[in-house]
C-alpha cells in the first residue's frame, strides 16, 4: 500500500487521469464530511451529561471571578486558542481566559530548561489558582504534558474538563479529571473536528447560564 | 476577474463543494511540487492560520511530507505576503467574504504571482477576487476547520499520483484579464513617466503616460510594457 492508501483505500497506484482522480477525490471527500459529521452527532450524544455537568460547574467558576487555563498540543493548541477566542466572545461575561500554548518564548524557555512534558504544568503552577478552571485538549489523550498540567491543576484546586480522542487514552477514569469529553474515533482529523463542535456547544452552555440548559441535539 | 471555474461544470454524485475541495487540493499539490511555499491568513481567527501551517508543516500522519507553510499573523497579512510570497507561492484566507485584508490579498495576488484559495462564507468575494472560492453555508467553526483538513488530506493524496502533478493541463486561472492578454502589475515605485512594478513574471518597468498619476501600490493592467488603465484611479 502506498502511503494515502489508508486514508483513500480505493485509489490506484497507476492512477493517470487527473479528472477520474478528481471526481475519487471528491466523492471520498463527501464520505469524510458525511462521517464528520455521524461522529459529531454521536459525540454529541454520548457527551449530552458531562457537557452539561461541565458547563455548570464552569459557569460558576467563571461568574465567580475565576479565570481559564486552556492547553493543548499542536492542532490541539489552535483548538486551545479557538476556545478561548469563543471563552473572551461570551457577551456579558468578561471570561477571563488565556491558552497557554499560545506564547513560543515561554514554550520554549520552558521546552529547553525543564522539558516539554512540563511546558503547561509549569505554567498552571505559576498562575492557576482554586478559583480556576483548566481545559486540556490531547486527541490520543496520552499527550504527557497535558496529563502533567492536569495533574498539577488538580493539586491546586483548579476544575478540571479534558478533551479526548479514541477511548480517551490516560484522560479517562483519570482522578485528576472532574469532566472528560471522549470523541471516539481513531481519525485524529474527525476528533479535532467533534472537538471543535463540542467545545463551541460547551461555550454556549457557559454562556446561557447555570439554570438554563441547551439541548444538545 | 471572474472565480475559477466551478464543479457545477461537470458535477455528478459528489457534492459542488467536495469537486472545489478536490480541484483545489490538485492545484496546490502542483504548486508544491514545483517548490511552492503556502502561506496562511486568517484576519481575527489566527488560530485557524496557524492550524493550517501546523497540518502542512508537521503532518500529523506518519511519513507524509513536511511541505513549508507559515501562517501570517502579525498587524498586515497584506504587507506580509507582499514581502514573503514568491510567484509560485500559495495563499489560503480564511475569512467571511467581506474581510477587507482578504479582498486586498485576493486582487493583488495575481500581481504576485501568487494563486489564493478562500475558505469563506457569507456574501462572496467581490468580481476583482482572484481567489478560488471554498464557500461555506456559514463560518461555524467546525465547517472551517473540516475544510482545510480536506485540504490536506486530499492534497497528500495526489502526491501519491506524481503523475497528475507534473501535467501540463494545469488551467490558469480564468480571469478577463489574462484572457485580454494583459498583465496585473502592482506600483512598487515611481519614475517619471513611468513605475517599477511588481507582476507574475517579476519585476520591470512600464511606462504610465497613458494612465496619469500613479501611487505605489496601485494595480495596473499592463499590456507590452505599457499601463492602459488604473484599477485604483477611481479608488
Amino acid at each position: 500500500m502506498s502511503g494515502a492508501s489508508f486514508l483513500y483505500p480505493f485509489l490506484e497506484s497507476d492512477e493517470r487521469d487527473p479528472s477520474t482522480l478528481l471526481v475519487d477525490l471528491a466523492s471520498s471527500a463527501d464520505r469524510k464530511i458525511d462521517e464528520s459529521r455521524r461522529l459529531i452527532e454521536r459525540s454529541r450524544r454520548q457527551n449530552r451529561d458531562v457537557i452539561e455537568a461541565a458547563a455548570g460547574s464552569m459557569g460558576h467558576r467563571i461568574r465567580a471571578g475565576g479565570k481559564v487555563l486552556v492547553f493543548g498540543n499542536g492542532g490541539s493548541a489552535c483548538d486551545a486558542s479557538a476556545f478561548v477566542r469563543r471563552l473572551e466572545g461570551i457577551s456579558g461575561l468578561d471570561v477571563r481566559a488565556r491558552s497557554l500554548a499560545a506564547d513560543p518564548v515561554v514554550l520554549s524557555a520552558l521546552s529547553n530548561d525543564v522539558g516539554v512534558a512540563q511546558v503547561f504544568s509549569r505554567q498552571v503552577e505559576a498562575s492557576g489558582s482554586s478559583d480556576d478552571v483548566a481545559v486540556g485538549f490531547s486527541t490520543s489523550g496520552q499527550s504527557e504534558n497535558v496529563l502533567r498540567g492536569f495533574a498539577v491543576a488538580r493539586t491546586r484546586g483548579l476544575l478540571t474538563i479534558a478533551f479526548a480522542g479514541y477511548r480517551g487514552g490516560a484522560l479517562t477514569e483519570n482522578p485528576d479529571i472532574d469532566h472528560c469529553i471522549v470523541i471516539e474515533s481513531d481519525a485524529v482529523h474527525r476528533i479535532q473536528e467533534a472537538q471543535a463542535d463540542l467545545s463551541s456547544l460547551l461555550c454556549r452552555l457557559v454562556a446561557h447560564g447555570p439554570r438554563r440548559s441547551e439541548e444538545p441535539t | 476577474m471572474t472565480a475559477t471555474p466551478t464543479v457545477e461544470d461537470g458535477a455528478e454524485s459528489p457534492s459542488r463543494d467536495a469537486g472545489d475541495l478536490a480541484r483545489s487540493a490538485l492545484r496546490i499539490a502542483r504548486r508544491f511540487s514545483r517548490g511552492a511555499s503556502l502561506w496562511s491568513v486568517a484576519p481575527g481567527r489566527v488560530d485557524h492560520a496557524r492550524h493550517v501551517a501546523v497540518e502542512f508543516v508537521h503532518p500529523v500522519v506518519v511519513g507524509k511530507r513536511a511541505l513549508p507553510a507559515e501562517a501570517l499573523v502579525d498587524a498586515d497579512p497584506v504587507a506580509d505576503v507582499r514581502r514573503r510570497a514568491d510567484p509560485g507561492d500559495i495563499v489560503i484566507g480564511i475569512g467571511p467574504g467581506d474581510d477587507p485584508t482578504l479582498i486586498e490579498i485576493a486582487r493583488r495576488a495575481p500581481a504576485w504571482g501568487v494563486e489564493m484559495f478562500w475558505i469563506g462564507w457569507g456574501a462572496r468575494p467581490p468580481d476583482e477576487s482572484s481567489a478560488t472560492p471554498l464557500w461555506l453555508a456559514d463560518g461555524d467553526e467546525v465547517s472551517i476547520v473540516r475544510s482545510y483538513h480536506l485540504l490536506w488530506e486530499l492534497t497528500h493524496v495526489c502526491f501519491e499520483q506524481p503523475d497528475v502533478l507534473g501535467s501540463g493541463d494545469d488551467p490558469p486561472v480564468s480571469c478577463a484579464v489574462c484572457a485580454d492578454d494583459l498583465s496585473l502589475a502592482e506600483v512598487a515605485e515611481i519614475e517619471p513617466g513611468a513605475a517599477a512594478v511588481r507582476m507574475a513574471s517579476g519585476r520591470g518597468s512600464v511606462d504610465t503616460s497613458l494612465v496619469g498619476p500613479v501611487s505605489v501600490g496601485d494595480l495596473l493592467l499592463v499590456h507590452a510594457g505599457v499601463a492602459l488603465r488604473s484599477l485604483d484611479e477611481v479608488r
